[in-house]
């Protein structure tokens, strides 16, 4: 079974050498791409039109969130194509399949790593105040998002098996999704009679829980418990879901 | 207990559309769709250390049986079972990145077909070596060549120091010098207790590989018997099956050996090549009395018609030709709607290989020919000597005497 972890990881690194390989900024494209989204929505949320964030910098209010946010979605969108993309192995040799979803995040953490630490350089660069009590808290709310993305990740490549618009659907849904978490805005702008339908979607707990732990020495609020519960439910549902079909993936293409 | 156990296992595949659609999906509704058996009722079991060949036609199910053991696809019924750890090399570098080099190619395979990191560390320069590839081990494969590819792939395959092997038709790139060394390895790996499956379309290759061997066609098995019978046997089905396609009476067939009238006045229904007791085999060692023996038809009266028997390498060469005419025997006349079944006693002085038999009856004058089967049947000559060419003449050495020569 342990050799399934040298392949995991194997596979990983494969994943983010091949990525990065003949382009010349390579692992810098994982810093520039949320800073990149995060300065433009700067020029219009803090120039263009005023958004109330406080005392927080526009520019680290929404970097601390958009970090976490592309790990998630750009996790998201590479894990759907995983099983399809590498159809040739599926359909030959027999390994875990999960092992292709998993390797797929992995990678995208290891992007997301390389842009937190940016994220620590503009917290200490704006003298925020830092709790480090609190943050001893962020892995649980990682690994809460982590278990979200795989459910979804492992659920959405499954499917993508048997229809390949499954692919598009999700380019789609992510789109809308971000605006439907408070990434580039803050909660306070939801209208209060809408808010409790807003705190449906898991990742606005998640979200809300980082903001909470780097920005405001705080602890994530109710949201997130709720956030919790739904990204188990996600999991383990979407494990079983995968479960129950890869036996089918060999036989389909 | 067995290495390999296969009891009943078959395997069907839906064909027409590819893929389900969602509607049927949420009404819950078989529609009527087609299957087709990619294997069926397949029954064979191989014990550590033993080998076993698959050939047959293409489509006859032997991917699929490799599929099913290598657990990348699963019976629709039946049972498969398999104890200790396997390697499958269905396809040369699986998984293999063309960016990578192939040093960090060779990890990424060798785990993909199940090996630990610390394992491919401690065989790497093994690996390597048995490639021949030690310059360009920190190149990106995308500049190998296919040749240097395919050795780079087996080599890893082979060093998984599996307790069973599958090996699919994979060797056939390659140099001559390569696929001899993949076979080597197989053998050494047969000789030190690793079970072997083994699918190729090359005969020699299978012969040289396995012990025994499966025929497979139409998804079943045709014939199981040892690596000899079974290439023997797979020709004969072969031309069966082209007989059954074709039109057998069509009058135009010609073998290449121009033009060629057959009257079918007469008819060889049957050829066989029988031991001296009449026990009919496929496999002969080099040197036996053998029958070969025809069944003809006769719907015409056929006045001493004059009667042959050749034999043939698979590749057309004519190795033996005897007929009745150049050896001058009277055969007798044969009347119309009679059968006769007619004998050639020979002694099988070939070197080993595969050979097709025929038979042909033509006019008394050689004008026409009632009927001519230049390859009706295969059969295969096995020898211990080693000894090449065409004919094997049994040679024996000895050494009679050692003279000193004086030298000054």
């Amino acid at each position: 079974m342990n050799h399934y972890f040298d392949l995991l990881f194997a596979w990983s690194t494969r994943i983010i050498r091949a990525r990065y390989q003949q382009s010349i900024l390579g692992g810098l494209w994982a810093i520039l791409q949320p800073l990149a989204t995060v300065l433009i929505f700067t020029l219009v949320f803090s120039f263009l039109i005023k958004v109330d964030t406080g005392n927080i910098p526009y520019i680290v209010f929404s970097y601390s969130a958009m970090v976490p946010w592309l790990f998630f979605s750009s996790a998201i969108t590479d894990m759907v194509d995983s099983i399809v993309s590498n159809m040739n192995l599926v359909s030959k040799i027999y390994f875990p399949r999960e092992i292709l979803v998993f390797s797929a995040l992995i990678a995208r953490f290891v992007d997301f790593l390389i842009a937190f630490a940016i994220l620590i350089l503009l917290i200490i660069l704006y003298r925020l105040p830092v709790n480090l009590l609190t943050w001893l808290f962020l892995p649980v709310v990682l690994i809460c998002q982590i278990l979200l993305a795989l459910g979804i990740g492992l659920f959405a490549s499954a499917l993508n098996a048997f229809f390949r618009d499954i692919k598009h659907v999700f380019t789609l849904i992510m789109q809308l999704w971000l605006y439907a978490t408070p990434i580039i805005y803050p909660v306070t702008l939801v209208p209060e009679n809408l808010r409790n339908l807003y705190y449906f979607n898991p990742m606005v707990g998640i979200i809300e829980g980082y903001r909470a732990i780097l920005l405001h020495e705080a602890l994530p609020g109710n949201s997130f418990i709720f956030s919790i519960v739904i990204s188990l439910l996600v999991f383990a549902g979407g494990y079983s879901f995968f479960k129950k079909v890869e036996v089918q993936f060999a036989d389909i293409i | 207990m067995y290495s390999i156990k296969l009891t009943d296992v078959s395997k069907k595949y839906r064909i027409g559309k590819s893929s389900l659609n969602l509607r049927s999906i949420f009404r819950r509704k078989n529609i009527a769709t087609k299957f087709h058996w990619a294997v069926k009722n397949i029954n064979f079991g191989l014990q550590a250390g033993e080998s076993m060949g698959i050939i047959g036609p293409n489509g006859a199910g032997k991917t699929t049986i490799l599929k099913l053991l290598s657990k990348v696809t699963f019976p629709t019924s039946g049972q498969i079972e398999m104890n200790g750890r396997f390697s499958a090399l269905i396809e040369l570098g699986a998984g293999f990145h063309p960016e990578l080099s192939g040093r960090e190619n060779v990890f990424l395979n060798g785990t993909i077909l199940g090996m630990r990191k610390a394992e491919i560390q401690k065989r790497f320069d093994d690996i390597v070596q048995f490639a021949g590839i030690e310059k360009f081990i920190d190149t990106p494969v995308k500049r190998y060549s296919s040749g240097m590819y395919a050795r780079l792939g087996f080599s890893v395959a082979a060093h998984v120091d599996p307790q069973i092997l599958l090996v699919d038709e994979v060797l056939a790139v390659g140099d001559m010098a390569f696929q001899k060394k993949c076979y080597e390895r197989m053998q050494q790996l047969i000789q030190n207790g690793t079970t072997l499956i083994f699918v190729s379309h090359n005969m020699r290759a299978i012969q040289k590989v396995c012990e025994r061997s499966m025929v497979l066609y139409r998804g079943e098995i045709a014939f199981e018997g040892s690596s000899a019978d079974a290439t023997a046997e797979y020709s004969n089905i072969l031309r069966k099956a082209a007989a059954d396609f074709q039109d057998v009476s069509s009058e135009d067939i010609s073998e290449g050996i121009g033009q060629q009238i057959m009257t079918h006045e007469a008819v060889i229904e049957k050829i066989e090549i029988l031991k001296q007791n009449n026990e009919a085999t496929n496999t002969f060692p080099s040197g036996e009395n053998a029958i070969v023996r025809a069944k003809i038809n006769f719907y015409k009266d056929a006045p001493a018609p004059v009667i042959a028997c050749s034999i043939r390498h698979p590749d057309g060469q004519v190795v033996y030709d005897f007929t009745t005419e150049w050896a001058g025997i009277q055969t007798p006349d044969f009347s119309a709607f009679t059968s006769a079944i007619i004998d050639f006693p020979l002694q099988l002085n070939l070197s080993a290989g595969s050979y097709q038999l025929g038979v042909n009856l033509a006019y008394k004058d050689l004008s026409k020919y009632y009927d001519r089967i230049d390859r009706g049947l295969d059969f295969v000559v096995v020898s211990s000597s080693g000894a090449r060419g065409f004919a094997d003449l049994h040679a024996g050495f000895s050494v009679s005497k050692i003279t000193e020569n004086k030298t000054n």
